[in-house]
């Protein structure tokens, strides 16, 4: 059973303000029950295969110059914290 | 000016003079302006198109080197980067973000002088099958604009549906390609895994999503994948074809393939119309040469709780990014506390993203994730060793792209365990990496049914010769908008 508790966890991890952690308890329990079905595939004793990367796929790994100068822009600043600019309009 | 063409009629068209990239451009952004209001597609339309159109005509009549689009209009799902435009992925998250960079096959597509008309709408972050959960609002399906278009890339497939612009690129983490292509009619490609370039794509579950083209006609998937397709050293996932050219040779045929109809995905819940085309689309094959038989993957039926559960973990990590510090929108620090303001900013994700994040935290937590992650985790090795083992076999599997008909917005809403089994015949492919298409296939009551084939890793090539084998078979009417 998932619990109002477990919901509040949850969210914190994830750092989502919920309001109403009932309102989430009944959505994830539905889905999760769903996902009961995973313990009857009897996949216990099967090796989960991890994805191979070829070395030589890796690009190279070399120091490549950045001129703008990133400190110009931090210019929100409060005591001691700086805020990053926004990726936006 | 016709602008129902496929892509390599439009090349042939601007290439012989007989039409000028200029006025399709033109024509088509005033069909978006005619249709759109009913059908919301598009995020926002590239005012620039026309010029950029006019500066490859006076390429072509210049007798300049002119890349192999000559100036189609393209639309790209909000979820890829464009340098200095808006990527939104329909979140108000990212209302106001604007890309530093192209994603890969941005840069390709501009090489080859491709002019992106807009971008397109989808489900918050790619997540969710109807289009419902953008932000923005749904967009519509133009057989009936009463009903969903499918999704996430459900403005790709609009788009190209309803004749707003000649090809799309979207994405497919558990069939958000062929879905929508399913339900609105048009070709829905996802190639085998790591054969397109995922950088700049906005990542939703970075294992299994791949890059894919909507297009009128499988000959214009196999165009676009000539031109997307290839490693890149910015994806280190990416697999090299040699530049493989698979248009060449399309017109092969299927003679003597063996085709294995995956018994899982033709169960009881289908809609008697979508099997009854599926029987169809099976004979039509046999006539054309193919041995069909049915064939088991009995790990189909566990194949969407993995699916979720793996795509909800990574999904919880890739969006962990969102803090409303480097990406956001504008929300003022002050008053609160440094966690407190973040878990305030992520508020503002839709409800769908919310759920997904709640479950990507719970499944791989501790004391959970040897029930659910890792049984995931494992469902997918071993469902991958069934479809292996089934390549042996056949050269090719068959299914209904989609195991029911398009239906209503607003119907299924609420109910987000019957949402998720409408993925069941399209997770397959995605958890498995290997590549399947959706062929628009047949009408029931007014609305769209496609069919899937799918083919062993890099064997795209092959994928493609059938599915447009199958695609000369079929003759469908036209788009009522």
């Amino acid at each position: 059973m998932v619990t109002e508790e477990e919901i509040e966890h949850v969210a914190k991890l994830m750092r989502i303000e919920i309001d109403d952690h009932k309102e989430f308890v009944d959505k994830v329990q539905a889905m999760i029950d769903y996902f009961d079905v995973l313990d009857s595939a009897g996949v216990e004793s099967e090796e989960i295969s991890m994805h191979e990367i070829p070395i030589s796929n890796l690009r190279e790994d070399k120091h490549i110059p950045f001129n703008e100068k990133l400190i110009d822009k931090l210019n929100n600043y409060k005591g001691t914290y700086v805020r990053a600019p926004k990726m936006s309009t | 000016m016709n602008l129902k063409i496929s892509a390599l009629e439009f090349v042939q068209e601007v290439k012989n003079g007989n039409i000028s990239a200029e006025d399709f451009v033109a024509k088509t952004l005033e069909r978006i302006q005619s249709v759109d209001d009913k059908l919301h597609a598009f995020l926002s339309v590239n005012e620039e198109a026309v010029d950029k159109a006019q500066e490859i005509d006076k390429k072509v009549k210049s007798g300049d080197k002119v890349g192999a689009c000559f100036g189609m209009p393209i639309s790209i799902k909000d979820n890829m980067c464009i340098k200095d435009s808006k990527t939104t992925c329909a979140s108000k998250m990212l209302e106001d973000f604007v890309a530093p960079y192209d994603a890969t096959v941005i840069t390709k597509l501009k090489e080859q002088d491709a002019v992106f008309i807009g971008k397109v709408n989808l489900d918050e972050f790619a997540m969710g099958l109807t289009t419902e959960f953008s932000a923005f609002g749904p967009s519509k399906n133009p057989w009936n604009t009463e009903y969903v278009p499918g999704g996430s890339s459900g403005g790709s497939a609009v788009s190209v549906s309803a004749f707003e612009c000649i090809a799309s690129l979207g994405s497919d983490t558990g069939g958000s390609v062929r879905n929508p292509a399913s339900f609105c009619s048009t070709v829905g490609y996802k190639p085998t895994y790591g054969l397109i370039s995922r950088y700049g794509l906005i990542s939703y579950s970075n294992s299994i999503e791949q890059i894919g083209p909507l297009t009128r006609t499988v000959k214009d998937a196999a165009f676009m994948l000539n031109i997307i397709s290839g490693l890149d050293i910015n994806d280190n996932t990416t697999l090299d074809d040699k530049n493989e050219d698979y248009l060449s040779e399309i017109d092969s045929g299927i003679e003597g393939k063996k085709i294995g109809i995956i018994k899982e995905m033709i169960g009881d819940s289908i809609d008697p119309a979508v099997l009854s085309a599926t029987k169809d689309a099976i004979a039509k094959l046999e006539s054309l040469g193919a041995i069909c038989e049915e064939v088991s993957l009995d790990m189909v039926q566990y194949s969407v709780a993995a699916y979720y559960t793996i795509t909800a973990t990574e999904a919880g990590s890739n969006l962990a990014r969102y803090d409303n510090l480097r990406y956001g929108y504008d929300f003022p620090v002050e008053g609160y506390e440094f966690n407190s303001y973040i878990s305030k900013a992520r508020k503002n994700f839709g409800p769908e993203v919310i759920r997904r994040m709640i479950i990507g935290g719970f499944v791989p937590s501790a004391g959970k994730a040897g029930k659910y992650f890792l049984k995931a985790m494992k469902v997918k090795s071993k469902l991958t060793k069934e479809i292996d083992e089934a390549f042996k076999k056949y050269d090719l599997l068959i299914a209904p792209t989609v195991p029911i008909l398009p239906f209503k917005i607003g119907e299924k809403i609420d109910d987000p365990v019957s949402l998720f089994l409408i993925d069941i015949n399209t997770v397959t492919a995605n958890l498995t990496g290997k590549p399947a298409i959706s062929i628009p296939f047949a009408i029931s009551n007014g609305l769209p049914i496609g069919i899937q084939l799918l083919a062993d890793s890099m064997n795209d090539k092959l994928l493609l010769q059938a599915a447009h084998a199958l695609e000369q078979t079929v003759k469908l009417p036209e788009v009522p908008i």
